[in-house]
């Protein structure tokens, strides 16, 4: 019961606007020791030397730095404005140019912090240059940066994998197309707001210095090169095992630095100064994981883990009513407790049953892992909410961050559901 | 005795419902509480709940946990001596090992490694033989482990080190990737068990099997304040659960295993399963009697276990050869 | 003018930590660059490099949260905050300093320094063939960095206090750093 008190009280504390890594931790602290004690927070070093140790982590300052420099030396936002301009009339140009580049990084990495804090710093202020709906942009970015936990590599696909007992590869195979369904349904419902509101996405301005069609060719061409050079070798090296998905980060950090220098944009102070933003955006991100491991324990040591087991546990036993209810359940929990968490505690419950059911457990992992991207994007605790945040202008507002999500969140229901109707359609019948 | 209840916290390695590993200390627990008519209670808190796999040491030693369950050598770089309690390439077998751990002077030994820091250590369930890992090439002479980039942690990575091959530290996240991608040659994993749910056989063609740890015994660890807290008819309990919950994971994980290879070879008959060629195991086992050389002579009590287990392997393998080796050579071609 | 200038000089040393941990960073780039040159082109692979890797990207997100605490960028939910004068403001920092931040990361802090201890009493080093001795050192950054929270923590109270006095607004100018 605490573990529920406790999560009201964080929301309402929020409100106020001090520091969330912080809030996390001080309610923690104050439930945790009212309810256990001091030492409870003992364990506090070791959970982070959990995050410390987790090496996979390692590509959120990584991507980061590369974000920035590609951001410092405007080559990102030439990227996005050609591909924009190649569009050309097609309103929306640079969100559907967002929603592929989140999808080339998600393939290099199933680390959300990492892809939603580099998109936000890659194209959020060129879609504000151009005048874009601020709640649009930060949805697409924040559903963008997603990507990553469906598209493999994905850490949740694996930790599922190892949970359910079902081969990592099988699972990889099977998200590919649930993957490109969503992106694809990311890329029509943009075309139809831009279709029915011009003014949330509006198409980049043409004027006569743009030459004619054929040099807005080559200029889109010779814009994307050096960028496309950079995915290039992020992704060149994973699939030649050049370097694991993680080191790969640290090859795009090394290669936009590289590009810089070939593109006279070099400096040290540009240099050290990407570092020093990076070092700024990376403890934000950490600061809130830091906050919320402790919130975590709080919860699960005053007994909120057994409440939710207990809930669990009374799920129906008939097949439709259970995978309904479930999905339900994983969503709702989705809003306030980690991944990780959801993945340990509670598919261990449901995985008995599903499999008494006769559900096929890799449609069932998809089914889940696209229920917990979800998870990311729900306010008020989704993750990629706070960390677009972070990395946002100040004319952003939390409340355009809410809204930007919405549709996209139904989306992605709309796709879970499709998922559930149609398992045959995504070769999981 | 009293009728007060005692009630012990528990950490584990393992997260929850990990399968075998996971099994030996809920049965400990189901047993103690069920023969001292529900006076000791034990809760298990797995991994994904303290956050501290390898911390169990320091969570049993400074008393956040009453006690864990865990293997000794993973407290190596802490505590260097733990290492010899858990199993040893080229070492003893299960049945050997145990015999050396409750007749042959092992438990004391391990009593003087772990007493020092306020621990008590005792056998926490056997994997048996583990597989010796799934490699991309075939490994036909010593030359075949120059540069081969293996996931292979600890003392056998520091074997094969000697040997000119490369220990490399992968995220087990990304182990999949890194092998199916080439980034490492080979990784060792467990066994069939647990090696297929990471669906390693659908991406490496051998099967090497094991040398490095033919015996992987697990660890209950009890704070000994805790220990000194409990009537002696429940540390007597306390101790015959935790000595029948390791049998009963030996013979599980023995089942297991066997189901395991069986539904192995039926539904991937294209699995290749080798053994190191001789030259390879000799070239392997000097390597591993001069570390152990090293390691006897830079300190005594880790001299003391090697020639304890040494001693004791030579006098019991004498005997396997004689029992159950003879046995199954004399079972060879007899269908012929 | 006391209170403004303690406020200055606490500010200077989490800007300090914010320099090392950009630093460590640009390590961390050669590090693992490195590491993926020589596994990839000389087939060469130190456990040691690959540890220092977790090494230097633990320091910089540890080192970098009390940076990140005087530079004002860790996110905050601002449905209210935006709205508010500079005085509530001040009162909202002051007192979620005061109830929230200090109490946690002193409580963390202390911990840290038992759990530092207990590594550097042991002796404890890698487990792994060739990886890096004394733990302790990277354990240790752990209560640094929580201390150092707490140095960013007092700079902040002074702040609002500053704030609050009339006497200095700078800080609230300057929320939510741009890109
Ligand atoms: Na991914
Ligand atoms: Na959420």
């Amino acid at each position: 019961m605490i573990g529920i008190i406790m999560f009201f009280v964080a929301l309402v504390l929020l409100l106020f606007g001090f520091p969330v890594a912080f809030t996390f931790g001080g309610v923690a602290l104050i439930f945790g020791v009212f309810a256990e004690g001091m030492d409870m927070f003992a364990f506090m070093p070791f959970r982070i030397q959990s995050y410390m140790e987790n090496t996979v982590m390692m590509a959120v300052p990584l991507f980061i730095f590369m974000g920035i420099v590609l951001q410092k030396t405007q080559l990102a936002e030439q990227l996005l404005e050609a591909m924009g301009k190649l569009f050309g009339s097609v309103r929306g140009g640079l969100a559907i140019s967002t929603i592929l580049v989140g999808t080339l990084l998600a393939a290099s990495t199933g680390v959300v912090g990492a892809s939603v804090v580099a998109m936000g710093l890659i194209s959020l202020p060129v879609m504000m240059k151009y005048k874009y709906s601020k709640s649009l942009a930060c949805g697409t970015i924040c559903a963008s940066g997603t990507l990553g936990q469906i598209i493999p590599p994905s850490i949740i696909l694996i930790i599922l994998g190892d949970v359910l007992g079902i081969p990592v590869g099988d699972l990889f195979h099977a998200a590919l197309l649930p993957g490109f369904v969503l992106i694809g349904a990311y890329i029509v419902y943009i075309l139809i707001v831009t279709w029915l509101n011009p003014e949330a996405a509006p198409a980049i301005p043409h004027d006569e210095s743009m030459g004619s069609r054929k040099e807005q060719v080559l200029d889109a061409l010779k814009a994307i090169v050096p960028p496309l050079a950079l995915v290039l070798i992020v992704l060149g090296s994973i699939f030649t095992g050049i370097a694991t998905p993680t080191e790969s980060s640290a090859l795009g950090g090394v290669g936009a630095v590289i590009l810089s220098l070939l593109y006279r944009q070099f400096s040290f102070k540009m240099l050290i100064d990407s570092a020093t933003e990076t070092v700024k955006v990376t403890a934000m991100v950490f600061a809130i994981l830091m906050g919320a491991t402790a919130f975590s324990m709080a919860f699960s040591y005053t007994g909120g883990d057994a409440i939710v087991e207990e809930v669990l546990l009374n799920l129906p036993g008939e097949k439709w009513g259970f995978i309904i209810l479930s999905m339900v359940a994983i969503l709702v929990l989705g809003f306030f407790i980690d991944f990780v968490e959801i993945a340990f505690i509670i598919v261990p419950i449901l995985a008995p049953v599903a499999d008494m059911l006769g559900i096929n457990m890799v449609w069932f992992a998809i089914l889940i892992a696209m229920n917990l991207q979800t998870s990311f994007l729900t306010p008020p605790f989704g993750f990629s909410l706070f960390y677009l945040k972070g990395v946002a202008p100040s004319s952003i507002r939390t409340m355009d961050i809410y809204r930007g999500v919405v549709p996209f969140i139904l989306l992605q229901i709309a796709v879970l559901i499709s998922i559930l109707l149609f398992p045959d359609f995504y070769g999981m019948g | 005795a009293d009728g007060k209840v005692y009630r012990l916290t528990m950490a584990e390695t393992w997260n929850a419902n990990f399968p075998i590993f996971g099994d030996a200390p809920r049965n400990m627990a189901r047993i103690a509480d069920e023969m001292s008519g529900g006076r000791l209670k034990i809760t298990i808190d797995s991994a994904n709940k303290h956050k501290a796999p390898l911390g169990v040491f320091d969570l049993v030693r400074s008393g956040q946990y009453d006690m864990g369950h865990s293997a000794s050598y993973y407290w190596k770089g802490k505590v260097p001596n733990t290492l010899y309690f858990t199993t040893m390439p080229f070492g003893m077998t299960t049945p050997e090992q145990y015999g050396w751990f409750y007749y042959g002077g092992g438990q004391s030994l391990m009593n003087k490694v772990y007493e020092p820091f306020g621990l008590l250590s005792f056998p926490g369930g056997n994997t048996g033989n583990q597989m010796g890992g799934w490699f991309q090439k075939e490994i036909n002479s010593v030359e075949d482990l120059q540069g081969l980039k293996m996931r292979i942690p600890g003392f056998a990575g520091e074997v094969l080190a000697k040997l000119g091959a490369k220990p490399t530290n992968i995220a087990s996240g990304e182990l999949f990737t890194a092998l199916e991608r080439r980034t490492i040659d080979a990784l060792e994993w467990v066994g069939p068990s647990l090696d297929l749910r990471m669906g390693f056989h659908k991406i490496a063609p051998y099967y090497y099997t094991g040398w490095h740890e033919p015996a992987t015994e697990l660890q209950f660890l009890v704070n000994a304040r805790t220990w000194k807290k409990l009537p002696d008819d429940l540390r007597e309990i306390l101790r015959t659960a935790m000595r029948v919950s390791s049998y009963d994971m030996y013979i599980q994980s023995y089942h297991e295993s066997a189901e395991n290879w069986a539904t192995m070879k039926q539904e991937f008959p294209d699995i290749q399963v080798k053994t190191f060629p001789e030259s390879v195991m000799k070239a392997m086992y000097k390597a591993n009697q001069e570390l152990l050389a090293e390691k006897a002579s830079e300190d005594p009590l880790a001299k003391e276990i090697l020639d304890s287990q040494a001693e004791y392997l030579a006098k019991a393998r004498v005997w396997t050869n004689i029992s159950d080796r003879a046995y199954l050579d004399s079972l060879d071609n007899l269908e012929d | 003018m006391f209170l403004v200038n303690l406020e200055k000089t606490l500010g200077r040393y989490s800007l300090f930590l914010g320099r090392v941990s950009a630093i460590l960073l640009l390590l961390l780039l050669v590090n693992v660059f490195y590491d993926v040159l020589m596994r990839y082109a000389f087939n060469d692979v130190s456990i040691a490099m690959q540890e220092l890797e977790w090494h230097l990207y633990s320091a910089i997100f540890l080192l970098g949260i009390p940076f990140g605490i005087q530079v004002g960028s860790h996110v905050r939910v601002d449905l209210f905050y935006e709205r508010v004068t500079l005085r509530q403001k001040a009162w909202i920092d002051l007192i979620g300093t005061l109830v929230f931040l200090m109490p946690f990361v002193l409580l963390v802090g202390w911990y840290g320094i038992g759990f530092a201890h207990e590594a550097y009493a042991l002796g404890e080093t890698s487990g792994d063939p060739g990886g890096l001795p004394a733990r302790w050192i990277i354990k240790s950054v752990i209560p640094v960095a929580f201390f150092s929270m707490a140095v960013s923590g007092l700079a902040m109270i002074l702040r609002c206090i500053n704030a609050l006095r009339g006497v200095s607004d700078a800080g609230f100018d300057t929320q939510s750093p741009q890109h």
